[in-house]
């Protein structure tokens, strides 16, 4: 996730990370890992905090400014056989959802042209 | 290149429900686009310019199959798929070319001819199973195998997705020479991630992806550092 600031709202936070602010804290899925109340601040999430508590590595470019915060360390990327949200886009930028596939059986074969 | 024999295999399987998604990991659009205008295709070519497969799925070079069942269930995780009949011990350097790269080529054509290649009929047959008998395929993993076979993601490999994910988005705003510390980071964090390496250093030196001042590795010494034997992990089928 790309960021130019250190505070996201909640909605952006979950559309980028899947990591949903709920009462009890973080929750993605059947899991949720508590957030300091300090770390909302006017209807945004402090971004540090969340990295800290949910050990996602947070990297910054000095020249531009921005930073990028990354996945969660886990033992297993896949942590259920479901396949995650995939929003891709064709050549001439028309996107198009996996989960638009349900209902057919799906190879994904990744490729590259070098 | 593999698109054509996934564009026959389409054409044979879809009307049995099999539908094929081809995702090019390229930063740039206009390198996958020739390829997949030419390839004639019906199913939906994407092209993924941020390599996000190889953090969603734990994609780390190409070519990798994932297959999905009919309710959005992974049934194989990613794994290097051969569908292409091609006998690369005939490989040979072009003619004419200048001797130091040359040289480089033979180097490089030594080296892929190492790569274990698997067996692209076998490969076919185990997804013609899988199409015809679903969950009933001895090919179609349970969802707690596919948990158990995919792969890990260490803070150091977090944080190569990080630095990729700054890289890409830096050099999509135009900004190439300043993506590229980030991408170096990336692939001193995540030294096993091919897609993450290879498509930088094409960038630098097309074709060869030879030495260069912006990189730490090429492909072919890194691929002697790793063992060609090990390029593509063994296909469990």
């Amino acid at each position: 996730m790309i960021l130019d600031r250190l505070d996201v709202t909640p909605e952006e936070l979950e559309r980028q990370t899947g990591w949903e602010l709920k009462p009890e804290g973080l929750c993605k899925e059947a899991r949720c890992v508590p957030l300091p109340a300090a770390a909302t601040t006017d209807g945004r999430v402090d971004v540090r905090a969340v990295a800290e508590r949910l050990g996602m590595p947070l990297v910054h470019d000095d020249r531009y400014d921005l930073w990028a915060l990354g996945p969660e360390s886990t033992d297993r990327v896949l942590e259920s056989a479901e396949l995650p949200p995939i929003r891709l886009a064709d050549v001439d930028g028309r996107p198009f959802d996996l989960s638009s596939l349900r209902g057919e059986k799906v190879l994904i074969a990744a490729w590259a042209s070098w | 290149m593999s698109l054509p024999v996934w564009r026959q295999l389409r054409s044979e399987l879809h009307p049995e429900g099999l539908e094929i998604v081809t995702v090019a990991l390229d930063l740039e659009v206009d390198a996958a686009r020739s390829w997949i205008e030419r390839s004639g295709a019906e199913h939906p070519q994407l092209v993924d310019t941020a390599h996000k497969l190889d953090e969603l799925l734990g994609i780390v070079n190409v070519p990798t199959a994932v297959w999905v069942d009919e309710d959005g269930m992974i049934v194989r995780p990613p794994h290097a798929a051969s569908v292409e009949r091609y006998d690369w011990s005939k490989l040979k350097a072009p003619e004419g070319l200048p001797e130091d790269i040359d040289r480089h080529v033979r180097d490089m054509l030594e080296q892929v001819k190492r790569i274990p290649r698997f067996d692209a009929d076998h490969y076919v047959a185990a997804l013609r199973d899988w199409v015809e008998k679903g969950a009933a395929s001895e090919f179609a993993l349970t969802p707690d195998e596919v948990v158990r076979r995919s792969a890990s993601r260490p803070s150091s490999v977090a944080e190569a997705e990080a630095e990729f994910e700054l890289g890409q988005h830096l050099h999509h705003a135009g900004h190439v020479d300043d993506a590229r510390p980030h991408f170096r980071a990336a692939h001193r964090l995540q030294p096993e991630n091919w897609t993450y390496k290879r498509n930088a250093w094409e960038l630098v030196s097309p074709g060869l992806q030879g030495p260069s001042e912006h990189y730490d590795g090429d492909w072919l010494t890194d691929i002697k550092a790793a063992g060609a034997e090990r390029y593509y992990a063994p296909l469990d089928f």
